[in-house]
Parts: structure tokens; C-alpha cells; sequence
């Protein structure tokens, strides 16, 4: 029997909005869940998805993308990825898969509740395949590490890290339940899909699948690669929704909820993403500087998608632009400096080779970040090891659940946002955190940051020890130096060469 | 006497720390609690200078001897230490 062009009966098939007779609209399409901002349902018809894909096809080409994913580990199950490659790329292993595996099956709800709640019929036809590759994706990313379980610890936290109060979790499960759980259709599409995925995701998966190729681990760069190619296409959901909402009057409220989940989105970015290409990849293997990446991939695209869909830039985007050179160093030294509470083992990534790399890419570098990194190197070189660790906590931001830092050494600019609300002093790194929490007090005000907890009592004894018990580090999982500071051996010998 | 959380904001280090301290401490003590934290740890030490405490974004520090208790911070208030040098 001969069928139909697909784009022959697309458009029927998803017209799938119908007057109900049983319970008034409202109580079909709740604002809470909804979203929908009292804009009439003949308006979210417009909403006209730019990739289209029917369920048929969906499944035929996620199987061959599954077969061809799962085909390459098969194959390379016995290349001794794990003896053979640099720590430090084990490490963004470990630091991607912990952040990220469950993060995507609360994805995959978020997405559900656009299939369920969205009145643009179009949305939730795409949403549908969305919650499902979202779904996959967790899968894959909790399948694959599970080969090096049995080798390190730290690879159990792919599927643990989540469910813990180690503060990176904290972090992370913060930002994706005010983007993904505690949002409605309308701002699910808009916050996940087209701020954070099309935004960052999208884009960040590029560029870990070419520096997992770079570094020789196929597996993941395949695995990465076909997660990619799902999210280009569900993070297209949130533009067409964009256009509903400016034609409705709605720019100021759509605005906002980008600004807020663009600002929370760099904010993990920069402590995930930056350390990883600027410190934990092996120099050979760096193409871009994080802050060439973030200007090529991320600024340039995202700003030209916002403005053609009638948004602005987000109002603190000067602000962003010079984060862009600096957050993440500061990011990185402070995992390094209180290493024992990560689930993974960060690099330092400043050996003499790789300072010279950093002040070229980010000129100033050592009269700044390179001014803390010369009192660690000169402690470890002269055998002053315990000043390497910590022996208090930073204080971490009330919004984006990190340590506040900024630039130090001769252009120390490092302060605090403080905000009071109710009688409870809020600290936060920067304005636009505190801006997010000011538009929206109720639904952040309760929140405990890690420091909060400690000093409430929560986190006995008061410390390390009962500090790594309640994040949920064993022994074994607690992160170290990548390297075991065979980078500071190095630089001994240089110095002694030189000295001689 | 109490036990009072401070957030330290030490001159030249790149993060804000919290610092245990109480409120008969004077600021000399407060700014030593501080430099244990920082000093020697990813600031270098500067030999000749006094570390000075000022609340965030005051120009003049608190006076070295004032006790905590009398200075009107609040808990985990932020407060910056300065160096200043001897001879001032």
C-alpha cells in the first residue's frame, strides 16, 4: 500500500488541541503547569516547530544511533582506556558523568510535563521525543561508566553524585530543579531547552566530543556525539515558543526567565566546562582556550539566536562577557585548593609549560591567579604539603551554590553581594545572582547553602571528617591531586637545574 | 563571650572563606584568624606589613585593638583585611 510524504499529514496529525466538554480549559491546561500567561489556546497554534520528525522515524533513527554508540564501546572495551589515558582526562570523565547522567532522567520529566502541559500542540509533539531521548541519555551515561566501577570508586558517582549533599551536587541539583522540576511547559521550554541546551549544552557537547577524539577515548566521543544529535534537536522546542510570547506581549516575562536560566547555566558551566579545558586536558590536546571556546560557540551564536527572535541581550551581559575571562580559573583553584571534597580527581594543570599556555590565552594571568598558584607550588616544592589543603570552607553563594571568587593577587577584586531578606543575611557572588534572587525571594529564600547547613549544625563534627561524611565521600571517592604533584617534582627539578 | 562566623575576604586571595572567630576577639585577632586561612596558603606573606579589618567596602578599618563585640558587625557579615604598612 503506498503511504503518504511524511509532510502530507504531519501538520493533521499533530493538530491535536481540542475544545474539552467534561472540565473547563483551566483546569485541563493549570497555569502553574502550564504557563500559558491567560494567552488564548488559537494563539499557541501558531507555534510551528522548526525540526520535525515523526514517531516512525524517531525510532528508526535513535536504534541505528544506539547501535552505532553501544557498537563502538563493544569494540573498545579492551583498549585499556583507563590505564593508558591522563588522569586528567579521567577526571572530566568523572566530573561530567556525576553532573550530568541523572540530571538527564530529571530531563526527561521536565520534558513529560511539556508533553502533558503545553498548549502548542507542536511543542508537546516535540517534547515527546524529547522526554524519551532524554530518558537514553541517562541510560547511556549511567551504562557506560559502569565498566570502570570495578576500577575506581570515583566512577560510582555517575549515578550517586545526585542523590548526595557533596556541594558540586548541591550545585548542580540546584540549578536543574529551578530550571526542570519547579517550572511550568512555558518555562521548561523556554529555561531548559532554548536557554540552557540551546544556549550551552548543545554546543558544550560539540566541543567534548571532539576533546574526547583528541584525547583518544573513541567510546566517549561516540557516546557524546550521539547525545549531541538529539539535543540539537529538542533544544529547538523553546524558539518557536519565544515568538508566541513576544507576539502576546509577553518579552518582559519571557526575558526574564532567559536571563535568569542563561546567568544559572554559565554558573555550572564555569566550574564544570572551564576546568576541564583549561586545566584537566593535557596540553597537547587543547584546541581552544575556554574563554576562545565560550566567545566562538557560545557568545557569538546565543546572542545572534536571541536577537533574531526578538529578545535582548540578557541586562548583565557586560558582566558575563568579563566572567567569561576569569570565573572559571577561580573556580578551578578552589576545587583544586578543597580537592578532598570533589568526586573526582582535579588537575592542577599549572605545571612551568602550562602557565606559559595560560598567560598567553589569558594575558595577566600570573600577576593574578598565578600569584595564588606561586604560594601552593613554592609549599609543595618545599615540602610544606599540609598548607595545600584546606582548613575551613569557602563561603559559597546563595544562588548558584559556589564559592564567591574573583580575581586575586594584583588586581584582587574579590567581594560579596550581600542581600537581606526576612532578617537572613543572603551572600552571593555577583548582581545578576542576587538580581535572581530579588525577582523571586519565595522560591529561593528557603534553600540552605552548604555553608548555612554547617553553621546550623546540621554537618557534625564540624569537620573534614563530618564534612566528607555528609557529602557521602568514602574513602577512596575523596578527590586529590590528578597527578599526585608530579608537577611540583617537576618544577623542584627545574629549580635545582637552574640553581646549579 | 560567643563564638561569631565571619565571611573573610582576605586582600589577594581570590575567594570569600568563613572564619570561626568570638566576640571578645579585638581585630588584630580577627585579622590573624583570617591570615591562617590565606596567608601562606595561596597569599604570600609580606614582612613589615599589619593586617587591617574593615567591613566590606569601608574605607577606614576598624581600630586594632576594638573588640568584636563593639563593632556593630553582624554574623557572617563580610569583612575585608588589608594590608597596611608598619610605618603608617
Amino acid at each position: 500500500m503506498a503511504t503518504l510524504e511524511r509532510m502530507d499529514w504531519y501538520d493533521i496529525a499533530r493538530t491535536t488541541n481540542w475544545t474539552p466538554q467534561y472540565v473547563p480549559e483551566d483546569e485541563l491546561f493549570p497555569a502553574e503547569l502550564s504557563g500559558h500567561m491567560d494567552i488564548p489556546m488559537d494563539k499557541w497554534e501558531i507555534y510551528d516547530e522548526p525540526f520535525k520528525q515523526t514517531f516512525p522515524e524517531y525510532v528508526k533513527v535513535q536504534r541505528e544511533k544506539d547501535a552505532g554508540a553501544y557498537s563502538v564501546k563493544a569494540a573498545l572495551e579492551r583498549s585499556k582506556l583507563y590505564e593508558n589515558a591522563d588522569p586528567g582526562w579521567l577526571s572530566v570523565l568523572k566530573a561530567h558523568y556525576g553532573a550530568i547522567a541523572r540530571g538527564e532522567y530529571a530531563a526527561s520529566g521536565a520534558e513529560a510535563r511539556m508533553v502533558r502541559f503545553a498548549k502548542a500542540p507542536g511543542q508537546r509533539n516535540m517534547a515527546t521525543l524529547g522526554m524519551l531521548d532524554e530518558i537514553r541519555h541517562s541510560q547511556m551515561q549511567l551504562f557506560f561508566p559502569h565498566e570502570y566501577v570495578s576500577k575506581d570508586r570515583q566512577f560510582d558517582w555517575a549515578h550517586k553524585a545526585l542523590d548526595t549533599n557533596e556541594w558540586a551536587a548541591i550545585a548542580a541539583r540546584s540549578m536543574f530543579d529551578d530550571m526542570m522540576m519547579g517550572r511550568s511547559a512555558v518555562e521548561v521550554g523556554l529555561m531548559l531547552t532554548f536557554a540552557f541546551e540551546t544556549g550551552f549544552t548543545n554546543m558544550q557537547f560539540l566541543g567534548l566530543a571532539a576533546d574526547a577524539a583528541e584525547a583518544g577515548d573513541w567510546t566517549f566521543s561516540s557516546l557524546i556525539s550521539s547525545i549531541q544529535t538529539d539535543e540539537s534537536r529538542h533544544a529547538q522546542i523553546g524558539g518557536p515558543l519565544i515568538g508566541v510570547l513576544v507576539a502576546n506581549g509577553k518579552k518582559a516575562e519571557a526575558q526574564r526567565m532567559v536571563d535568569s536560566a542563561v546567568w544559572r547555566a554559565w554558573k555550572l558551566f564555569s566550574v564544570l566546562t572551564g576546568p576541564t579545558m583549561d586545566y584537566y586536558t593535557p596540553l597537547e590536546h587543547r584546541k581552544q582556550s575556554f574563554k576562545e571556546f565560550m566567545q566562538e560557540w557560545i557568545v557569538a551564536q546565543f546572542e545572534r539566536s536571541l536577537l533574531d527572535l526578538g529578545l535582548d541581550k540578557p541586562w548583565y551581559w557586560d558582566i558575563f562577557m568579563r566572567e567569561i575571562e576569569d570565573q572559571h580559573h577561580g573556580m578551578h583553584l578552589g576545587v583544586w585548593y578543597w580537592r578532598q571534597t570533589a568526586w573526582w580527581n582535579p588537575a592542577a594543570g599549572v605545571s612551568t609549560a602550562e602557565r606559559q599556555w595560560l598567560e598567553e590565552k589569558y594575558p595577566g594571568w600570573n600577576k593574578t591567579w598565578g600569584a595564588c598558584w606561586d604560594v601552593i607550588t613554592d609549599n609543595l616544592v618545599e615540602g610544606r604539603k599540609e598548607l595545600a589543603y584546606p582548613e575551613t570552607l569557602p563561603v559559597v553563594c546563595n544562588m548558584c551554590q559556589l564559592p564567591i571568587n574573583t580575581t586575586p593577587g594584583a588586581g584582587w577584586q574579590v567581594r560579596d553581594y550581600p542581600h537581606e531578606h526576612d532578617g537572613r543575611l543572603y551572600h552571593f557572588c555577583s548582581e545578576p545572582c542576587r538580581k535572581i534572587f530579588q525577582d523571586e525571594p519565595q522560591r529561593y529564600a528557603g534553600h540552605q547553602s552548604i555553608v548555612d547547613r554547617f553553621l546550623s549544625g546540621e554537618i557534625q563534627p564540624m569537620n573534614l571528617a563530618g564534612a566528607l561524611q555528609y557529602m557521602g565521600l568514602a574513602p577512596g571517592e575523596s578527590g586529590d591531586d590528578a597527578h599526585n604533584f608530579k608537577w611540583a617534582d617537576t618544577i623542584r627539578d627545574e629549580r635545582l637545574k637552574k640553581a646549579s | 563571650m560567643a563564638m561569631f562566623p565571619l565571611t573573610a575576604n582576605f586582600e589577594g586571595d581570590f575567594v570569600l572563606q568563613l572564619v570561626a572567630v568570638d566576640t571578645e576577639n579585638t581585630m588584630d585577632e580577627v585579622a590573624q584568624a583570617a591570615a591562617h586561612h590565606s596567608v601562606g596558603r595561596r597569599v604570600a606573606r609580606r614582612p613589615g606589613c599589619a593586617m587591617r579589618v574593615r567591613r566590606q567596602g569601608a574605607e577606614q578599618a576598624f581600630p586594632r585593638k576594638q573588640k568584636l563585640a563593639d563593632s556593630g558587625l553582624k554574623p557572617m557579615e563580610c569583612v575585608e583585611i588589608v594590608w597596611e604598612s608598619e610605618a603608617r
